[in-house]
Protein backbone atom coordinates (compact mmCIF):
# COMPACT_ATOMS: atom_id res chain seq x y z
CA UNK A 1 0.00 0.00 0.00
CA UNK A 2 2.91 2.35 0.79
CA UNK A 3 4.04 2.29 -2.80
CA UNK A 4 0.71 3.23 -4.28
CA UNK A 5 -0.09 6.05 -1.85
CA UNK A 6 2.16 9.12 -2.01
CA UNK A 7 2.44 10.20 1.60
CA UNK A 8 2.88 13.93 2.26
CA UNK A 9 3.45 13.69 5.98
CA UNK A 10 3.78 10.99 8.68
CA UNK A 11 2.51 11.34 12.22
CA UNK A 12 3.50 8.82 14.91
CA UNK A 13 1.11 8.80 17.88
CA UNK A 14 2.12 5.44 19.38
CA UNK A 15 1.92 5.16 23.17
CA UNK A 16 -0.01 8.41 23.55
CA UNK A 17 -2.90 8.56 25.99
CA UNK A 18 -6.53 9.14 25.11
CA UNK A 19 -7.49 11.31 23.17
CA UNK A 20 -4.14 12.72 21.94
CA UNK A 21 -3.97 10.36 18.92
CA UNK A 22 -7.29 11.76 17.68
CA UNK A 23 -6.60 15.38 18.55
CA UNK A 24 -3.12 15.35 16.99
CA UNK A 25 -4.38 13.66 13.83
CA UNK A 26 -7.26 16.11 13.35
CA UNK A 27 -5.05 19.13 14.15
CA UNK A 28 -2.42 18.00 11.63
CA UNK A 29 -5.04 17.41 8.93
CA UNK A 30 -6.40 20.89 9.50
CA UNK A 31 -3.02 22.39 8.56
CA UNK A 32 -2.66 20.37 5.35
CA UNK A 33 -3.75 21.35 1.85
CA UNK A 34 -6.47 19.64 -0.16
CA UNK A 35 -5.40 16.29 -1.55
CA UNK A 36 -2.31 15.92 0.63
CA UNK A 37 -1.96 12.53 2.32
CA UNK A 38 -1.33 12.05 6.02
CA UNK A 39 0.03 8.73 7.26
CA UNK A 40 -0.75 8.07 10.94
CA UNK A 41 1.01 5.32 12.89
CA UNK A 42 -1.03 4.40 15.98
CA UNK A 43 -1.37 1.58 18.51
CA UNK A 44 -4.41 2.60 20.54
CA UNK A 45 -7.49 0.48 19.66
CA UNK A 46 -10.07 3.10 20.66
CA UNK A 47 -8.55 5.76 18.39
CA UNK A 48 -8.24 3.26 15.56
CA UNK A 49 -12.05 3.19 15.48
CA UNK A 50 -12.73 6.75 16.58
CA UNK A 51 -10.49 8.61 14.10
CA UNK A 52 -12.25 7.15 11.00
CA UNK A 53 -15.60 7.98 12.63
CA UNK A 54 -14.73 11.63 13.10
CA UNK A 55 -12.53 12.65 10.22
CA UNK A 56 -15.32 12.41 7.65
CA UNK A 57 -17.26 15.04 9.62
CA UNK A 58 -14.51 17.49 8.67
CA UNK A 59 -14.50 16.37 5.06
CA UNK A 60 -11.28 14.33 5.18
CA UNK A 61 -11.17 10.97 3.46
CA UNK A 62 -9.97 7.69 4.94
CA UNK A 63 -8.05 5.92 2.18
CA UNK A 64 -6.78 2.82 3.90
CA UNK A 65 -5.86 1.23 7.22
CA UNK A 66 -3.49 -1.68 7.62
CA UNK A 67 -2.07 -3.61 10.53
CA UNK A 68 1.67 -3.34 11.00
CA UNK A 69 2.00 -5.63 14.03
CA UNK A 70 -0.26 -6.32 17.03
CA UNK A 71 -2.21 -3.18 17.93
CA UNK A 72 0.09 -1.07 15.75
CA UNK A 73 -1.65 0.15 12.60
CA UNK A 74 -0.95 2.51 9.72
CA UNK A 75 -3.72 4.81 8.51
CA UNK A 76 -3.78 6.88 5.31
CA UNK A 77 -5.98 9.96 5.22
CA UNK A 78 -6.55 12.45 2.41
CA UNK A 79 -6.86 16.00 3.76
CA UNK A 80 -9.86 18.08 2.80
CA UNK A 81 -7.80 21.25 2.78
CA UNK A 82 -9.34 23.62 5.27
CA UNK A 83 -6.24 25.80 5.07
CA UNK B 1 -10.65 -17.75 50.07
CA UNK B 2 -14.36 -18.54 49.91
CA UNK B 3 -16.01 -19.44 46.65
CA UNK B 4 -18.25 -16.38 46.81
CA UNK B 5 -15.26 -13.99 47.08
CA UNK B 6 -13.70 -15.88 44.19
CA UNK B 7 -16.82 -15.13 42.12
CA UNK B 8 -15.52 -11.54 41.99
CA UNK B 9 -12.65 -12.84 39.89
CA UNK B 10 -15.09 -14.55 37.51
CA UNK B 11 -17.25 -11.44 37.11
CA UNK B 12 -14.07 -9.38 36.67
CA UNK B 13 -12.77 -11.65 33.89
CA UNK B 14 -15.97 -11.22 31.87
CA UNK B 15 -16.18 -7.50 32.70
CA UNK B 16 -12.55 -6.92 31.68
CA UNK B 17 -13.11 -8.80 28.43
CA UNK B 18 -16.20 -6.67 27.67
CA UNK B 19 -14.49 -3.39 28.62
CA UNK B 20 -11.61 -4.17 26.27
CA UNK B 21 -13.77 -5.26 23.34
CA UNK B 22 -16.17 -2.34 23.80
CA UNK B 23 -13.34 0.16 24.44
CA UNK B 24 -15.69 1.19 27.24
CA UNK B 25 -14.32 4.27 28.95
CA UNK B 26 -16.48 6.88 30.62
CA UNK B 27 -13.75 9.51 30.39
CA UNK B 28 -13.85 9.12 26.61
CA UNK B 29 -17.65 8.99 26.69
CA UNK B 30 -18.02 12.36 28.43
CA UNK B 31 -15.08 14.09 26.82
CA UNK B 32 -15.73 12.94 23.24
CA UNK B 33 -19.26 14.30 23.39
CA UNK B 34 -17.99 17.89 23.67
CA UNK B 35 -14.57 17.66 22.08
CA UNK B 36 -15.38 15.58 19.01
CA UNK B 37 -19.19 15.58 19.05
CA UNK B 38 -18.82 11.80 19.07
CA UNK B 39 -21.56 10.12 21.11
CA UNK B 40 -20.70 6.46 20.43
CA UNK B 41 -19.37 5.59 23.90
CA UNK B 42 -21.95 7.78 25.62
CA UNK B 43 -24.64 5.68 23.93
CA UNK B 44 -22.98 2.50 25.24
CA UNK B 45 -23.04 3.97 28.78
CA UNK B 46 -26.72 4.93 28.35
CA UNK B 47 -27.70 1.43 27.19
CA UNK B 48 -25.82 -0.17 30.10
CA UNK B 49 -27.57 2.07 32.65
CA UNK B 50 -31.02 1.35 31.18
CA UNK B 51 -30.39 -2.42 31.18
CA UNK B 52 -29.22 -2.17 34.80
CA UNK B 53 -32.30 -0.17 35.84
CA UNK B 54 -34.56 -2.96 34.61
CA UNK B 55 -32.36 -5.67 36.14
CA UNK B 56 -31.90 -3.97 39.52
CA UNK B 57 -35.65 -3.29 39.70
CA UNK B 58 -36.35 -7.00 39.12
CA UNK B 59 -33.71 -8.03 41.69
CA UNK B 60 -35.34 -5.63 44.15
CA UNK B 61 -38.96 -6.67 43.63
CA UNK B 62 -38.08 -10.38 43.84
CA UNK B 63 -36.12 -9.73 47.05
CA UNK B 64 -32.87 -11.15 45.64
CA UNK B 65 -31.03 -7.94 46.53
CA UNK B 66 -31.95 -4.93 48.61
CA UNK B 67 -31.07 -1.76 46.71
CA UNK B 68 -28.32 -0.02 48.67
CA UNK B 69 -27.91 3.46 47.21
CA UNK B 70 -24.86 5.55 48.10
CA UNK B 71 -25.26 8.42 50.60
CA UNK B 72 -25.84 12.01 49.55
CA UNK B 73 -23.28 14.41 51.06
CA UNK B 74 -23.50 17.31 48.66
CA UNK B 75 -20.22 19.00 49.66
CA UNK B 76 -18.17 15.82 49.35
CA UNK B 77 -20.03 14.79 46.17
CA UNK B 78 -19.41 18.16 44.51
CA UNK B 79 -15.76 18.62 45.56
CA UNK B 80 -14.75 14.95 45.30
CA UNK B 81 -16.37 14.16 41.98
CA UNK B 82 -15.31 17.45 40.37
CA UNK B 83 -11.71 16.63 41.39
CA UNK B 84 -12.24 13.10 40.01
CA UNK B 85 -13.41 14.60 36.69
CA UNK B 86 -10.29 16.78 36.44
CA UNK B 87 -8.13 13.78 37.33
CA UNK B 88 -9.60 11.43 34.75
CA UNK B 89 -8.96 13.85 31.87
CA UNK B 90 -5.34 14.29 33.04
CA UNK B 91 -5.01 10.50 33.38
CA UNK B 92 -6.58 9.92 29.96
CA UNK B 93 -8.90 7.26 31.41
CA UNK B 94 -11.69 6.73 33.92
CA UNK B 95 -11.29 4.26 36.81
CA UNK B 96 -12.50 1.28 34.76
CA UNK B 97 -10.63 2.51 31.66
CA UNK B 98 -7.25 2.59 33.40
CA UNK B 99 -7.93 -0.84 34.94
CA UNK B 100 -8.71 -2.59 31.65
CA UNK B 101 -5.96 -0.78 29.72
CA UNK B 102 -3.45 -2.01 32.31
CA UNK B 103 -4.28 -5.46 30.94
CA UNK B 104 -3.76 -4.17 27.38
CA UNK B 105 -0.14 -3.29 28.22
CA UNK B 106 -0.55 0.49 28.31
CA UNK B 107 2.12 1.81 30.69
CA UNK B 108 0.25 5.12 31.03
CA UNK B 109 -2.75 3.22 32.44
CA UNK B 110 -0.56 1.31 34.91
CA UNK B 111 1.01 4.55 36.17
CA UNK B 112 -2.42 6.19 36.48
CA UNK B 113 -3.68 3.11 38.36
CA UNK B 114 -0.80 3.35 40.85
CA UNK B 115 -1.70 7.04 41.35
CA UNK B 116 -5.36 6.14 41.87
CA UNK B 117 -4.49 3.39 44.36
CA UNK B 118 -2.19 5.69 46.38
CA UNK B 119 -4.62 8.63 46.33
CA UNK B 120 -7.54 6.42 47.34
CA UNK B 121 -5.57 4.61 50.06
CA UNK B 122 -4.44 7.83 51.78
CA UNK B 123 -7.93 9.33 51.54
CA UNK B 124 -9.67 6.21 52.87
CA UNK B 125 -7.43 5.86 55.89
CA UNK B 126 -4.39 8.14 55.71
CA UNK B 127 -3.51 11.81 55.98
CA UNK B 128 -6.17 12.96 53.47
CA UNK B 129 -8.92 11.22 55.40
CA UNK B 130 -9.85 14.09 57.81
CA UNK B 131 -10.55 16.43 54.86
CA UNK B 132 -12.80 13.93 53.06
CA UNK B 133 -14.51 12.86 56.28
CA UNK B 134 -15.29 16.40 57.45
CA UNK B 135 -16.68 17.28 54.01
CA UNK B 136 -18.89 14.19 54.11
CA UNK B 137 -20.11 14.62 57.68
CA UNK B 138 -20.82 18.36 57.45
CA UNK B 139 -22.94 18.11 54.29
CA UNK B 140 -24.74 14.76 54.60
CA UNK B 141 -28.51 14.78 54.01
CA UNK B 142 -30.81 11.84 54.76
CA UNK B 143 -34.52 11.09 54.85
CA UNK B 144 -36.44 11.58 58.13
CA UNK B 145 -35.92 7.90 59.02
CA UNK B 146 -32.22 7.99 58.24
CA UNK B 147 -32.16 6.35 54.79
CA UNK B 148 -29.92 7.54 51.95
CA UNK B 149 -31.80 9.91 49.64
CA UNK B 150 -33.02 8.52 46.33
CA UNK B 151 -35.47 9.77 43.70
CA UNK B 152 -37.78 6.97 44.88
CA UNK B 153 -37.93 7.86 48.56
CA UNK B 154 -38.19 11.60 47.83
CA UNK B 155 -41.21 10.94 45.60
CA UNK B 156 -42.54 8.26 47.95
CA UNK B 157 -42.69 5.62 45.19
CA UNK B 158 -41.29 2.06 45.48
CA UNK B 159 -37.82 1.86 43.92
CA UNK B 160 -38.61 -0.89 41.43
CA UNK B 161 -41.69 0.93 40.07
CA UNK B 162 -39.85 4.20 39.52
CA UNK B 163 -36.76 2.50 38.03
CA UNK B 164 -38.87 0.44 35.61
CA UNK B 165 -40.95 3.51 34.72
CA UNK B 166 -37.92 5.70 33.99
CA UNK B 167 -36.26 2.93 31.97
CA UNK B 168 -39.34 2.31 29.83
CA UNK B 169 -39.96 6.04 29.18
CA UNK B 170 -36.28 6.54 28.31
CA UNK B 171 -36.19 3.57 25.93
CA UNK B 172 -39.39 4.66 24.14
CA UNK B 173 -38.12 8.26 23.87
CA UNK B 174 -34.76 7.04 22.56
CA UNK B 175 -36.36 4.85 19.88
CA UNK B 176 -38.71 7.65 18.79
CA UNK B 177 -36.07 10.37 18.74
CA UNK B 178 -33.24 8.36 17.20
CA UNK B 179 -32.42 9.66 13.77
CA UNK B 180 -32.81 7.03 11.06
CA UNK B 181 -29.57 6.35 9.24
CA UNK B 182 -29.47 8.62 6.17
CA UNK B 183 -28.45 7.18 2.81
CA UNK B 184 -25.47 9.48 2.68
CA UNK B 185 -24.27 8.34 6.11
CA UNK B 186 -24.82 4.70 5.25
CA UNK B 187 -22.75 5.07 2.08
CA UNK B 188 -19.96 6.79 4.01
CA UNK B 189 -20.00 3.98 6.57
CA UNK B 190 -19.79 1.24 3.97
CA UNK B 191 -16.86 3.03 2.36
CA UNK B 192 -15.08 3.47 5.69
CA UNK B 193 -15.72 -0.18 6.57
CA UNK B 194 -14.17 -1.23 3.26
CA UNK B 195 -11.03 0.79 3.96
CA UNK B 196 -10.72 -0.86 7.37
CA UNK B 197 -10.95 -4.48 6.23
CA UNK B 198 -8.69 -6.85 8.18
CA UNK B 199 -8.05 -4.26 10.87
CA UNK B 200 -8.67 -4.58 14.63
CA UNK B 201 -12.31 -4.01 15.42
CA UNK B 202 -14.18 -3.99 18.72
CA UNK B 203 -17.86 -4.33 19.60
CA UNK B 204 -20.51 -1.78 18.63
CA UNK B 205 -22.05 0.45 21.29
CA UNK B 206 -25.31 -1.50 21.56
CA UNK B 207 -23.59 -4.85 22.21
CA UNK B 208 -21.18 -3.24 24.65
CA UNK B 209 -23.97 -1.51 26.59
CA UNK B 210 -26.15 -4.61 26.85
CA UNK B 211 -23.28 -6.92 27.87
CA UNK B 212 -21.96 -4.53 30.53
CA UNK B 213 -25.49 -3.95 31.87
CA UNK B 214 -26.02 -7.73 32.19
CA UNK B 215 -22.64 -8.20 33.91
CA UNK B 216 -23.65 -5.58 36.52
CA UNK B 217 -26.95 -7.39 37.16
CA UNK B 218 -25.13 -10.70 37.77
CA UNK B 219 -22.47 -8.92 39.85
CA UNK B 220 -24.90 -7.35 42.34
CA UNK B 221 -26.22 -10.49 44.15
CA UNK B 222 -22.79 -12.20 44.06
CA UNK B 223 -21.10 -9.15 45.57
CA UNK B 224 -23.89 -8.85 48.16
CA UNK B 225 -23.45 -12.53 49.12
CA UNK B 226 -19.78 -11.77 49.75
CA UNK B 227 -20.83 -9.08 52.24
CA UNK B 228 -20.37 -6.15 49.85
CA UNK B 229 -23.94 -5.04 49.17
CA UNK B 230 -23.32 -3.06 46.00
CA UNK B 231 -23.00 -3.67 42.24
CA UNK B 232 -19.80 -2.90 40.32
CA UNK B 233 -17.16 -0.50 41.68
CA UNK B 234 -13.46 0.01 41.01
CA UNK B 235 -11.89 2.19 43.69
CA UNK B 236 -12.57 -0.09 46.69
CA UNK B 237 -10.84 -2.88 44.78
CA UNK B 238 -7.68 -0.84 44.27
CA UNK B 239 -7.64 0.15 47.96
CA UNK B 240 -8.02 -3.55 48.84
CA UNK B 241 -5.12 -4.40 46.54
CA UNK B 242 -2.84 -1.91 48.34
CA UNK B 243 -3.97 -3.25 51.74
CA UNK B 244 -3.47 -6.84 50.61
CA UNK B 245 0.02 -6.28 49.24
CA UNK B 246 1.40 -3.93 51.90
CA UNK B 247 -0.63 -4.75 55.02
CA UNK B 248 -1.28 -8.43 54.40
CA UNK B 249 -5.09 -8.13 54.51
CA UNK B 250 -7.17 -10.73 52.67
CA UNK B 251 -8.51 -9.68 49.26
CA UNK B 252 -12.25 -8.98 49.21
CA UNK B 253 -14.77 -9.31 46.36
CA UNK B 254 -13.96 -5.84 44.99
CA UNK B 255 -10.23 -6.59 44.77
CA UNK B 256 -10.86 -9.94 43.05
CA UNK B 257 -13.05 -7.98 40.61
CA UNK B 258 -10.26 -5.63 39.51
CA UNK B 259 -7.72 -8.48 39.29
CA UNK B 260 -10.29 -10.21 37.06
CA UNK B 261 -10.74 -7.07 34.93
CA UNK B 262 -7.00 -6.81 34.28
CA UNK B 263 -6.75 -10.52 33.38
CA UNK B 264 -9.94 -10.46 31.28
CA UNK B 265 -8.69 -7.46 29.30
CA UNK B 266 -5.31 -9.17 28.90
CA UNK B 267 -7.01 -12.24 27.41
CA UNK B 268 -9.18 -10.08 25.11
CA UNK B 269 -6.15 -8.11 23.95
CA UNK B 270 -4.01 -11.23 23.38
CA UNK B 271 -6.75 -13.08 21.47
CA UNK B 272 -7.35 -10.06 19.24
CA UNK B 273 -3.66 -9.23 18.75
CA UNK B 274 -4.00 -5.93 20.60
CA UNK B 275 -1.59 -6.54 23.49
CA UNK B 276 1.66 -4.59 23.60
CA UNK B 277 3.68 -2.76 26.24
CA UNK B 278 3.62 0.87 25.12
CA UNK B 279 4.50 4.11 26.88
CA UNK B 280 4.28 7.84 26.22
CA UNK B 281 6.92 10.44 27.23
CA UNK B 282 8.02 10.89 30.86
CA UNK B 283 6.19 14.21 30.99
CA UNK B 284 2.94 12.53 30.08
CA UNK B 285 3.54 9.77 32.64
CA UNK B 286 3.90 12.46 35.33
CA UNK B 287 0.62 13.99 34.12
CA UNK B 288 -1.28 10.68 34.29
CA UNK B 289 0.16 9.93 37.74
CA UNK B 290 -1.09 13.28 39.08
CA UNK B 291 -4.42 12.58 37.37
CA UNK B 292 -4.57 9.20 39.12
CA UNK B 293 -3.87 10.77 42.54
CA UNK B 294 -6.70 13.29 42.02
CA UNK B 295 -9.03 10.47 40.94
CA UNK B 296 -8.18 8.44 44.03
CA UNK B 297 -8.83 11.34 46.39
CA UNK B 298 -11.98 12.38 44.52
CA UNK B 299 -13.49 8.90 44.38
CA UNK B 300 -13.07 8.21 48.10
CA UNK B 301 -14.19 11.73 49.11
CA UNK B 302 -17.35 11.45 46.99
CA UNK B 303 -17.99 7.83 47.95
CA UNK B 304 -17.39 6.37 44.48
CA UNK B 305 -15.74 6.60 41.08
CA UNK B 306 -17.44 6.74 37.69
CA UNK B 307 -18.43 3.07 37.98
CA UNK B 308 -19.64 3.29 41.59
CA UNK B 309 -21.61 6.46 40.96
CA UNK B 310 -22.58 6.63 37.28
CA UNK B 311 -22.77 2.97 36.26
CA UNK B 312 -24.04 1.56 39.58
CA UNK B 313 -25.49 4.54 41.48
CA UNK B 314 -27.58 6.14 38.70
CA UNK B 315 -29.68 3.00 38.10
CA UNK B 316 -30.22 2.81 41.89
CA UNK B 317 -31.56 6.41 41.62
CA UNK B 318 -29.29 7.68 44.42
CA UNK B 319 -29.33 11.48 44.74
CA UNK B 320 -25.66 11.38 45.80
CA UNK B 321 -24.77 9.46 42.63
CA UNK B 322 -26.77 11.84 40.41
CA UNK B 323 -24.97 14.88 41.88
CA UNK B 324 -21.61 13.06 41.74
CA UNK B 325 -22.10 12.07 38.08
CA UNK B 326 -22.99 15.64 37.06
CA UNK B 327 -19.97 16.86 39.00
CA UNK B 328 -17.61 14.35 37.31
CA UNK B 329 -18.92 15.49 33.93
CA UNK B 330 -18.44 19.16 34.91
CA UNK B 331 -14.84 18.61 36.02
CA UNK B 332 -14.08 16.57 32.89
CA UNK B 333 -15.60 19.10 30.48
CA UNK B 334 -13.81 22.07 32.06
CA UNK B 335 -10.45 20.26 32.01
CA UNK B 336 -10.89 18.99 28.42
CA UNK B 337 -11.79 22.48 27.28
CA UNK B 338 -8.73 23.99 28.97
CA UNK B 339 -6.30 21.34 27.72
CA UNK B 340 -7.52 20.87 24.18
CA UNK B 341 -9.19 24.15 23.22
CA UNK B 342 -7.53 26.87 25.30
CA UNK B 343 -3.95 25.61 25.76
CA UNK B 344 -3.87 23.52 22.64
CA UNK B 345 -0.70 21.46 22.36
CA UNK B 346 0.64 21.23 18.85
CA UNK B 347 1.33 17.75 17.49
CA UNK B 348 4.91 16.53 17.45
CA UNK B 349 5.13 15.76 13.74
Amino acid sequence: MEKTIAVTKTLDVCGLICPYPDMDTLATLKKMSKGEILEVILDYPLSLERIPRNLTKQGHKLLNVERIDGPKHRMFIEAHGLK
Amino acid sequence: MSLIVLSGLGVGLVFGYALQRGRFCMNSATRDSVLLRDYTLLKAVGVAILVEMIGFALLDVTGITAAAPKPFFWGANLVGSFTFGIGMVLAGACASGLTYRTGEGMVSAMVAAIGLAIGAFYTAGGFMNPLAKSLQESTVLKTADGANLTLANILGVPYYLLALGIAIVAIVAWVLLAKPLSLENAAARTKAAKAQKGVSKGWGWMTTGIVIGLIAIVAFPLSAAAGRNYPLGITDGWIGLVKGIFLGEAFGWGTMLIIGIILGALVAALVNREFKFRAPSTGMLVQVFIGGLLMGFGAVCSGGCNIGHALSGLPLLSIGSIVATLSIVGGAWLTSHLIFNVFRRSPAA
